[in-house]
């Protein structure tokens, strides 16, 4: 068999693997760039697909940078792989990738770029299994990619800046919203503030949201926290209280919605699994909104040749992905040869410092909106934490209480991140949980191993590689 | 599905209200078979958005409680949108796009 060959592949082709892949086939390197999505473009860029149709669309400066990115791409001579899955990543980075799930075979590359971004973190309530509540990125996603509301009127709730940007999007796209619940109060933002380096992208897109939001006559309600949803079998009635600035519920300050729809959100996590299984150091940070790729100045991780770029070394959006995917790049062509150490090390001061700035931005909002540990504690036992495999709250309770209190062993007990999603959703919130109820940090944890195939493969799809 | 619809194609459980965007110019529909009924789609279109611009609400059930699961995450992350799609179980529909005439079928809880 002919083993196919790159100098550097780059998985995940959102921003950071986006402007990473010109930046290198620009100096003639081989490039594949590979992602799960059907479209290139990540989480952020996404957009109707030609085919589905057109809308007049605004796109900020952020977005027309990525389009660039994107037709630069499209222009040059690099091997572009959507609907491409990693399952496993082996020594001497050799890869194992499915193709358009039913074709399974191996890549070798001299170098890989990991850019696999972050998905989003629930704090589960009552009844967020429930048909009719939905992820915050599964209303822009249908909304964006294809053009489709998930219902008429809706209401969101959780905690972080991405609320009011799934509420713009849904106004925007003629539905409307009946409130939306953010955890943080207003006086909370300002403690913080100071560390708030001036993004003017950011902030215009900012004004742009709100000011949408409150000429449509949205509810703004802050402090405001959703208990539980209710319904049969799907949501009909959505709980939620004011909460004072330690979390406790307000008495009296309940209300009850009555609503078909409810968008969650609370923030991001990083997605190492991939890092994890390549052998990559992963960190515990706070101010990058949790488990981290480790990586140097120039982004190599701790596995030689490998580098991370963009959400998976902490959350901070995508100027900060943009910036990454471009150091990323120069550091390989700079190892290559293929960039002088002079030319490199100016670039590379000028691009560190604009990374810092990016930092400190992320390093507000994820210290500002990450959830509190009292928010967990409060999570009622018979809340689903496990989505996959139906474990409670009170089950957990119970195991760390009997001594399974590390991710390891809670998941000998419970089954916890042992289902279709490996973890994906459950996992951070399990790690947040058991901090919480041990008092321990997070940094003094060891998160799940992670063994491939990292995405659940059909037989006959692996059977493929074996012909 | 393999057995035979004799009945007339009906849209099940459609929406009272539209919820395509209206401002998006689209292109021609094509039929997709739901439960062996037939739907509207757009080409471009996930299933997810096709089943949930149809109405449908519940996609599958939970693994352990059998409790009724709707699509959650939207992009792929977890597996709460699964349906058949021409034959192969367990399929994301939210990572899927529809083809002229493909065949979904999902899980149908009891009636109230």
């Amino acid at each position: 068999m002919n083993r196919p060959q790159t100098d550097v592949l780059i998985i995940g082709n959102g921003f950071a693997g986006i402007v990473a892949a010109n930046r290198l086939a620009a100096a003639g390197v081989d490039v594949v760039l590979l992602d799960e999505n059907i479209h290139i473009g990540g989480q952020l860029l996404r957009q109707l697909p030609e085919r589905l149709g057109s809308a007049a669309n605004h796109a900020d400066y952020v977005k027309k940078a990525g389009q660039r990115f994107i037709a630069g791409v499209k222009s040059k001579k690099i091997t572009v792989m959507n609907r491409t899955r990693v399952l496993g990543i082996y020594p001497e980075r050799e890869v194992l990738i499915e193709e358009n799930e039913k074709k399974v075979h191996t890549l070798k590359a001299e170098r890989i770029i990991l850019a696999t971004g972050a998905r989003e973190k629930f704090l589960p309530f009552p009844g967020w299994t429930m048909p009719g509540v939905i992820s915050g990125g599964a209303v822009q996603v249908l909304i964006k990619g294809s053009g489709v509301l998930p219902a008429r009127e809706l209401l969101i709730g959780g905690s972080g800046l991405f609320l009011f940007s799934v509420a713009y999007e849904c106004l925007k796209a003629g539905a409307s919203v009946r409130a939306v619940l953010e955890r943080t109060g207003v006086a909370d933002k300002l403690p913080l503030a100071a560390q708030l380096p001036l993004q003017l992208p950011k902030l215009s897109e900012g004004v742009r949201f709100l000011s949408k939001i409150l000429f449509s006559g949205v509810a703004l309600r802050f402090r405001n926290r959703v208990l539980e949803a209710r319904g049969s079998g799907r949501l009909e009635q959505v709980v939620a209280a004011k909460v004072d600035a330690s979390g406790k519920i307000i008495p009296g300050r309940e209300k009850t919605y009555a609503i078909p729809l409810l968008a969650v959100s609370n923030g991001f996590a990083a997605n190492v699994e991939l890092a994890q299984m390549a052998g990559c150091d992963i960190e515990f940070l706070d101010e990058r909104g949790g488990w981290v790729t480790t990586t140097g100045a120039d982004l190599e991780t701790s596995v030689p040749g490998i580098y991370a770029a963009g959400e998976i070394t902490g959350i901070a959006g995508a100027l900060k992905s943009i910036n990454e995917g471009e150091i990323a790049a120069l550091a390989i062509l700079n190892k290559m040869g293929k960039m002088g150490e002079a030319a490199f090390h100016s670039r590379l001061k000028k691009l560190l410092s604009a990374r810092r700035r990016h930092l400190r931005f992320g390093k507000y909002f994820n210290l500002l909106y990450r959830v509190p540990a009292e928010d967990y504690l409060a999570i009622p036992d018979e809340t689903l934490i496990c989505r996959c495999e139906d474990v409670t709250m009170g089950e957990l309770r119970q195991a760390v209480a009997n001594g399974y209190d590390t991710p390891a062993t809670l998941k000998i007990a419970l089954r916890t991140a042992m289902g279709d999603c490996q973890g994906r959703t459950c996992g951070p919130i399990i790690y947040d949980i058991l901090a919480a109820l041990t008092g321990r940090s997070q940094a003094a944890m060891t998160p799940l191993v992670v063994r491939p195939p990292v995405k659940p493969v059909t037989i006959d799809s692996l059977a493929s590689f074996l012909e | 599905m393999t057995e035979k619809n004799t009945a007339p194609a009906i849209d099940p459980g459609r929406p009272t209200e539209n919820l395509r965007v209206t401002s998006i110019r689209r292109r021609p529909a094509i039929r997709i078979q739901v439960n062996g009924r037939s739907i509207e789609a757009t080409p471009g279109e996930t299933v997810l958005a096709a089943l949930t611009a149809a109405g449908f609400k519940v996609l599958k059930k939970s693994n352990v409680r059998g409790e009724a699961r709707g699509p959650f995450c939207g992009m792929g992350v977890c597996y709460e949108c699964l349906v058949t799609i021409n034959g192969v179980p367990k399929q994301r529909s939210c990572m899927t796009e529809v083809e002229d005439n493909m065949e979904i079928q999902t899980y149908e809880p009891p009636p109230d």
